[in-house]
């Protein structure tokens, strides 16, 4: 069981973000992560390096339902211009 | 990592045409993410597909995660290529683009 704030912390600490927001119910979650680090790349290489900051979670079981939407902030902005 | 398990694995990707790594079959999926990916595939116009359960066997299910640095299932992969897991697979279908990506492999 993890609250949203667990996993706010570890991508934050994990890489740099513009915009990050994450809801759920301690099961499920669905994240919004917006960073620079996503100029650039592909779909499976942003999600790569959100994963990175997540590794531990994620090998140890606590961690396993977990949505993204993963945008740069020129993408976010054109969404929520 | 066993070598011997990302041969198998690498032999069931390029042998068939789209491969779907999930927990449990496209009939019984148990898990929400890989019956998502399996509506999303059907929705694509694919009639069929190979399937692989990972619950069938530990090795695969950690395997498949060393094999694309992918540390979640379901994991697509079309023409041995890996795509992306159920986000993945949403945005594409939704932007048309993983209906490009099957077409010409839609009678598998």
């Amino acid at each position: 069981m993890m609250h949203p704030e667990q996993i706010e912390q570890l991508i934050l600490a994990g890489m740099a973000c513009e915009h990050l927001t994450i809801e759920g119910d301690g099961q499920h979650f669905q994240a919004v992560v917006v960073s620079r680090e996503f100029e650039g790349k592909n779909r499976v290489q942003r999600q790569q390096r959100v994963y990175q900051t997540l590794q531990e979670k994620l090998d140890s079981g606590e961690l396993h339902a977990l949505s993204f939407k993963t945008l740069t902030p020129e993408e976010w902005s054109a969404q929520h211009g | 990592m066993s070598d011997d398990i990302q041969q198998r694995i690498h032999a069931t990707v390029t042998g068939n045409p789209v491969v779907l790594y999930m927990k449990g079959t496209p009939q019984f999926p148990q898990c929400g993410f890989s019956a998502t990916a399996v509506q999303i595939l059907k929705a694509s116009g694919v009639a069929s597909f190979a399937s692989v359960n990972v619950l069938d066997d530990p090795e695969i299910r950690q395997g498949i995660k060393d094999y694309a640095n992918w540390p979640t299932i379901p994991q697509l992969y079309i023409r041995g290529e890996f795509v992306g897991g159920c986000d993945i697979m949403r945005e594409m279908y939704q932007a048309g683009e993983l209906q490009k990506l099957l077409e010409g492999i839609i009678e598998a």
